[in-house]
């Protein structure tokens, strides 16, 4: 009996052991290409492989030589912040309408607001430069800002609906009952509740308009955006460089997630009306 | 207080509503207009005429690309789902809280990375002088053609939807009642038993929306078919933009999108048909 | 009584679409009153006093405040704080700028409020909280900030929402008596909702028994107590045996019903008239309900019963009877009283209570 317990013991260790071998080896399909593309950023080899060529900025070198580069740059950052604080508010006004209001055709007024990132961007970018050129808002920056806004609203009202959802139902209405007006309480209780959710969501929102590049690609005429010229290397010729730009724009959103992560996760989060309940 | 809308309501609640209106909606009720134009002499011309429609329905190159495109998207989503499963099971039942907290941080930060810079990384790895086929090289094998087949599109597919398979498995996992689980070992129902008969059951829901989720993510890509699959086979979106770019044909590549949408809602509300079956809820 | 009504409800009805939460309320409360609303969750209790705050609008009737009706006047306009169920404090404010809110609200000058507020965090004995976040106070700390945010505009009225709720036992008991103090001292009205039958009954000066949207009894607890008004009354105070049965006669002597039980009279002063042949209902305290091992002579009514259980608390013991058709019967007594029965179950006892205990209930 003992031994058949020891045995069986045992095997579930081994299962136990063979499924965190498989959470490690998920993790490292995941990580294996943003490594890489540190790793080979680095690399002097024109043709990337292994054995390591000498360690080299040259790369850098290039991208930070190109004018065009930073001409994308520019026009990316642009494009970003005014995403972002276009999508938070719009957002923010979605959430709040959701969190507060019942009304014939919610679920429309849902739907619409957090579908569009599930429509592959080739049909949306598709549809919004035939519709943008249209109405002659195609070929600069403001059709990338309002394709962007488009996909990034939906993240903006997610985040600052969770949020939105930890508080106290009747915090509002305190804040009512005590006289203030319906605005007042908006700018004394419900912004202030919500200030680490609407910053976590612009830096989102500002780091998904900086990845975003296919709607940009479809969109953009002159102005690019830097993820589009990243995809004029890779359809003109391959060449490291695309590392360098990608480490960039890797370190720049990770920058923003984790300060949104630390806003929505750290100490003005984690006071709650029912912290003890 | 359920009130009528208000001025102040109305504050809030229009602004997106008018956005996805003007910037959504037209742009998708356009594009059906738009697959009712003609071209003539390069020139798109306000039209109603379906001549786009059977051009595109009467090419056999459009079927095999669609054939292609919906075979290559269910293969990707079965397979993702098959290899995310027990990544997702053993992060929410065999990790500590801390660690899990990680492992979702982790998982989350391949969605701000370029996805484009992660597949030509991939090159690196897969191309004939690459990564793979070097250490190949240094046991004898190889080197073999990696780069341009089906497989590397699906390890792109796999970039693309994995760590977003891998969550909302977890997320629909780590709600299971354990005692549910305990219930069925105390039943005597053995641990690969429980996961089939208990776990996948109870985890239904979440299980399909992430597959549905691979399904639409592969079925519209662009970026793996082309840069790792070489452009051959053709799937839709590659026919979609080499259509834009050949001849102003834009109301025929609003034809594809117009199928491409239709398809995905179908299969979109097949899955949640099928995903909540039998529930009352 | 009319001069010094603060609030009336006239006819006021409240509806959730099809669901009717309030059917019709008539009442009034006085000036200086603590008047507790109580009924199980779902009576409509916390509508009321949510229509008295301004929070959801009456579907008809009239609510006045001071004489002067307020049913269009928006929460904010009113001067009725509330003290919430989850006490509602915000999390993002220390506790002075929580107290200081209501004044900030009404454009009070920043020295002022600071001084009015930092007078009531005294008075409620939390000045040395003042700058603590809400997440490092205690319960009854919280309990008292939540006081403080809502009377430091010294209102005529207060409105409580099961204030107490999420307190263990025996801070409730403390925090009840601070209630009761601030109330006697600031001479303003309480309007309490709880469904603690203890709650309201050592607080308030009047209860509103609710049920169903409708107020089921209105009195002092003495009055609810003593003589319930309706069978709903008695069921929900749970404090008394209840009969009903049919009137088979009614003269000066008292009342007879014929019950389950067996013949039942009871002689109370108090009585209505009841018509032989209606149905009618008896109540009788279980404290003053008594056991014996034989019938008693009097002018009493026993009733043969077995034991089926038996519960003590303290100093008093509850002894669990059914009768021979299957009614349950309590006694309340304490120990000394019980001297001499035996208790076991399955002993066969008979319960009684003297004709005069009995009282009767009019309505069903």
């Amino acid at each position: 009996m003992s031994d058949r317990d020891t045995a069986s013991i045992n095997r579930n260790r081994a299962v136990d052991v063979a499924l965190k071998a498989y959470i490690v080896l998920g993790y490292a399909f995941v990580f294996a290409p943003i490594a890489a593309s540190f790793v080979f950023s680095l690399n002097s080899d024109r043709f990337p492989s292994i054995p390591l060529g000498e360690f080299s900025l040259e790369w850098y070198k290039a991208v930070a030589s190109d004018p065009l580069v930073w001409q994308g740059l520019r026009n990316t950052l642009f494009v970003g912040v005014t995403v972002g604080v276009i999508a938070t508010a719009l957002g923010f006004g979605a959430a709040y309408t959701d969190y507060r209001y019942k009304f014939f055709g919610k679920q429309v007024y849902l739907a619409l607001a957090l579908i569009p990132p599930t429509i592959p961007v080739v049909i949306l970018g598709l549809a919004m430069l035939a519709y943008l050129s249209r109405i002659s808002l195609s070929g600069n920056a403001l059709s990338v800002i309002i394709a962007h806004v488009v996909i990034c609203a939906p993240f903006a009202m997610a985040i600052i609906r969770l949020r939105l959802s930890q508080m106290d139902p009747d915090l509002e209405a305190a804040a009512w009952n005590l006289g203030a007006s319906e605005w007042a309480a908006m700018r004394h209780v419900i912004v202030p509740f919500t200030m680490p959710a609407i910053l976590g969501a612009l830096f989102i929102t500002m780091a998904v308009s900086f990845d975003e590049f296919a709607i940009a690609w479809f969109v953009s005429g002159l102005n690019e955006t830097l993820p589009v010229k990243v995809l004029g290397f890779l359809q003109g010729q391959v060449s490291p460089r695309i590392n360098a730009i990608g480490t960039f724009v890797f370190v720049t959103s990770m920058t923003l997630v984790i300060l949104a992560q630390i806003l929505l996760t750290g100490r003005g989060a984690q006071i709650r009306p029912s912290a003890d309940e | 207080m359920r009130r009528p809308l208000t001025l102040y309501g109305l504050t809030f609640s229009l602004p997106l509503l008018i956005w996805q209106l003007l910037f959504f909606v037209f742009p998708l009720v356009f594009l059906v207009a738009l697959s009712f134009w003609t071209v003539k002499n390069f020139r798109m011309q306000p039209d109603f005429d379906t001549v786009n429609w059977v051009t595109i329905y009467g090419r056999s190159v459009f079927w095999q690309a669609y054939g292609t495109t919906l075979a290559m998207a269910a293969f990707a989503s079965a397979l993702v789902s098959i290899l995310a499963f027990p990544c997702a099971y053993a992060i929410a039942f065999k990790l500590s809280d801390n660690a899990r907290r990680w492992a979702v941080f982790l998982m989350v930060i391949p969605f701000f990375t370029s996805y484009l810079v992660r597949v030509y990384s991939w090159q690196i790895f897969l191309s004939d002088a690459g990564i793979i086929n070097v250490m190949l090289g240094w046991i004898g094998l190889g080197p073999y053609g990696l780069l341009n087949t089906v497989g590397a599109t699906m390890i792109g597919y796999l970039t693309l939807t994995f760590p977003l398979v891998v969550l909302l498995q977890l997320f629909s996992l780590v709600f299971i009642d354990r005692t549910l689980i305990e219930a069925a070992h105390n039943l005597r129902c053995g641990r690969l038993r429980t996961v089939f008969e208990v776990i996948v059951p109870s985890a239904r829901v979440g299980l399909v929306i992430a597959a549905l989720f691979a399904f639409i993510l592969c079925f519209g890509d662009f970026v793996s078919p082309i840069y790792l699959g070489g452009g051959d086979p053709t799937t839709l979106s590659i026919l979609i933009t080499d259509t834009t770019k050949s001849g102003q044909q834009w109301p025929r590549a609003a034809v594809i999108a117009l199928t491409m949408i239709g398809t995905l809602l179908v299969v979109a509300f097949a899955a949640v048909r099928f995903a909540y079956k039998g529930r009352t809820k | 009584m009319k001069n010094d009504t603060l609030v009336s409800f006239e006819g006021v009805v409240k509806r959730f679409g099809d669901f009717v939460a309030v059917k019709r309320m008539d009442f009034e409360i006085g000036k200086g009153e603590f008047l507790a609303i109580m009924g199980s969750s779902g009576c409509g209790k916390t509508t009321t006093l949510r229509m008295l705050a301004g929070l959801e609008a009456p579907s008809e009737g009239v609510i006045r405040l001071s004489g002067k009706p307020i049913n269009d006047l928006p929460t904010w306009s009113r001067d009725t704080p509330m003290v919430w169920q989850s006490l509602a404090l915000f999390p993002f404010l220390n506790v002075v700028e929580n107290v200081e809110f209501a004044l900030k609200m009404r454009a009070v000058g920043k020295a002022e409020r600071r001084r009015r507020a930092e007078q009531w965090l005294d008075r409620m004995q939390i000045s040395e909280f003042a700058g603590r976040n809400i997440s490092q106070l205690s319960g009854g700390q919280r309990q008292r900030v939540a006081l403080a945010r809502s009377l430091v505009v010294e209102p005529e009225i207060l409105l409580l929402d099961e204030p107490l709720s999420a307190l263990d036992a025996a801070l409730k008991v403390r925090m009840q008596s601070v209630l009761k103090n601030l109330q006697r001292e600031t001479g303003i009205t309480f309007v309490y909702v709880t469904h603690s039958q203890s709650e309201a009954f050592s607080m308030a000066d009047r209860v509103v028994i609710m049920s169903r949207g409708q107020i089921e009894q209105i009195g002092t607890p003495q009055e609810i107590y003593r003589t319930p008004r309706t069978r709903f009354v008695a069921d929900f105070l749970g404090s008394s045996n209840v009969f009903t049965g049919t009137v088979t006669a009614s003269d000066g002597g008292g009342v007879m019903l014929d019950t389950p039980a067996g013949p039942l009279r009871l002689t109370s002063g108090e009585r209505l008239a009841a018509a032989p042949g209606r149905s009618a209902t008896l109540t009788v305290l279980d404290t003053r309900t008594n056991l014996a091992l034989t019938a008693p002579g009097g002018p009493v009514n026993a009733i043969p019963v077995r034991m089926i259980g038996e519960e003590f608390i303290g100093a008093t013991a509850t002894i669990y009877l059914e009768t021979g058709t299957g009614q349950e019967i309590r006694v309340q007594k304490s120990h000394e009283e019980l001297a001499g029965i035996p208790l076991e179950i399955g002993q066969e006892l008979f319960a009684w209570w003297a004709h005069a205990d009995g009282h009767l209930v009019t309505e069903e």
